[in-house]
């Protein structure tokens, strides 16, 4: 049952994956986009979980209580805010394309050619 | 490995599929709000209060809100030819 | 290339790197059994080095304050980005009402709605700044707790009309509060340089452990992220709405 977090990583990218390639809408797009960063985040924390411990808070808690990592924690809380406005400004360009070429279908819109 | 961990990770696994499989974007979005929310919870028992935190306002909040202003904005929005 | 040849290398690449992948999940530490040197030493060292009891904010804001630094240029950059992209194809003809598609029926906003709004509002409000303030003490920060206040700003915006919310929240204040934070990020790590320290070394007076005011210099970063953050996402929120607003040709508004 040991590999119940890595399986489940692996199955949110091969989807993520899956998403992004077969996708008519850029909007949905970047939505398979997030549930690929979310495969990261939750490879980092199983990395940094240990059983039978605690949050790495120790406020009413002697510092010797076992605890799990808080420098994976410390990563994945920036990353999740900063992923939120990375996917603004993807969602921003989407903006921007629909007003140039007037569809959003990623199959509709071939890449410039001179 | 407790059945409680075994269940979130099952469950997260589930609204990310469903995130994907929801097609039409106004779905989308509501697909992402639940995924945020399923996955603050497993944030939880994986003993990370601080990262339930940021994943439950920008999961189920900021992030679906955006989504869905951009896509009146699609709608409403005539393209200068 | 066509989706269905698109798939097609998508398969093949699975049917190569699944096997890898297998050996990968056979061979890594048991889950729940990870030696963790790095974080075994920060559990222990860091209550009695910087008088805080939450280490995921010690080692945000102290041990690994550079990656926090990095982190936050990032934000600035993307909303950065995201505004100059927004703002610059605009123009100045927005009216306050929203844009209508088609012949679809305007609701009117509901009383249930603007009460739940106004009872939300100062709660959501508070906890978001007790989040940011007690960063050092228990679970918080400036990165969640900023999210939160920006997201509590929203309830303004459904409870009320369009018009309220953009004359409260002004985006010239936001301009300048986040470059405002992250300027004093980047002065919490230039300025211990100029006493002979170590860029981000933490030279303010660690105070008590468990007091609201302990941890030196971790209090003025996570202030400064928290200006950033929240700033930086009530920005892209009111430019994202602004988006949906109608253009008003020739009246006035």
């Amino acid at each position: 049952m040991s590999f119940v977090p890595w399986a489940t990583v692996a199955w949110l990218f091969a989807v993520g994956i899956y998403g992004v390639i077969t996708s008519r809408h850029y909007v949905h797009l970047i939505g398979c986009l997030t549930v690929i960063q979310s495969a990261t985040y939750i490879t980092l924390l199983s990395v940094g979980y240990r059983f039978g411990s605690v949050a790495p808070i120790f406020h009413s808690r002697p510092p010797s209580t076992p605890a799990v990592d808080p420098v994976l924690q410390a990563l994945v809380l920036t990353d999740i805010v900063v992923g939120a406005t990375v996917t603004a400004l993807l969602l921003a360009l989407t903006l921007q394309v629909h007003k140039k070429r007037g569809t959003v279908n990623p199959e509709r819109l071939r890449p410039m050619r001179q | 490995m407790t059945a409680l961990l075994v269940l979130m990770f099952v469950l997260v696994a589930g609204t990310g599929a469903g995130v994907v499989l929801a097609r039409e974007p106004r779905r989308q979005a509501l697909a992402i709000a639940v995924n945020g929310v399923a996955l603050s919870l497993l944030f939880v028992v994986l003993r990370a209060p601080d990262v339930a935190y940021s994943e439950i306002a920008v999961g189920a909040a900021l992030v679906p809100l955006m989504f869905l202003a951009v896509l009146v904005s699609l709608k409403t929005d005539r393209p200068k030819q | 290339m066509t989706r269905k040849v698109r798939l097609l290398v998508a398969a093949l690449c699975a049917l190569v790197s699944a096997p890898a992948i297998a050996v990968v999940i056979m061979h890594i530490p048991a889950f729940g059994r990870h030696p963790l040197p790095y974080g075994d030493a920060i559990n222990h060292l860091a209550g009695a080095q910087r008088h805080v009891t939450n280490m995921v904010s010690a080692v945000n804001f102290d041990y690994r304050a550079f990656d926090t630094l990095g982190e936050e240029l990032m934000l600035v950059a993307a909303v950065t980005g995201t505004l100059v992209l927004l703002r610059g194809r605009r123009g100045e003809s927005l009216s306050d009402r929203a844009a209508q598609a088609g012949n679809r029926p305007v609701c009117e906003r509901s009383e249930a709605v603007t009460l739940a709004c106004r009872f939300f509002l100062p709660l959501i409000t508070t906890f978001g700044i007790y989040v940011i303030l007690h960063a050092q003490l228990t679970p918080g920060g400036g990165f969640q707790g900023g999210a939160i206040v920006a997201s509590g700003t929203l309830l303004i915006y459904l409870g009320e009309s369009y018009r309220l919310w953009r004359r409260l929240v002004r985006s010239r204040v936001l301009d300048m509060l986040e470059a405002a934070g992250a300027l004093v990020l980047v002065l919490c790590g230039l300025g211990p340089m100029a006493r002979g320290g170590a860029f981000l070394q933490n030279v303010l007076p660690l105070g008590q452990t468990g007091a609201l005011l302990s941890g030196g210099l971790i209090l003025v970063e996570n202030a400064a992220v928290a200006l950033a953050v929240t700033a930086g996402f009530i920005l892209l929120l009111l430019e994202f709405l602004e988006e949906t607003r109608a253009t008003c040709e020739g009246k006035d508004p």
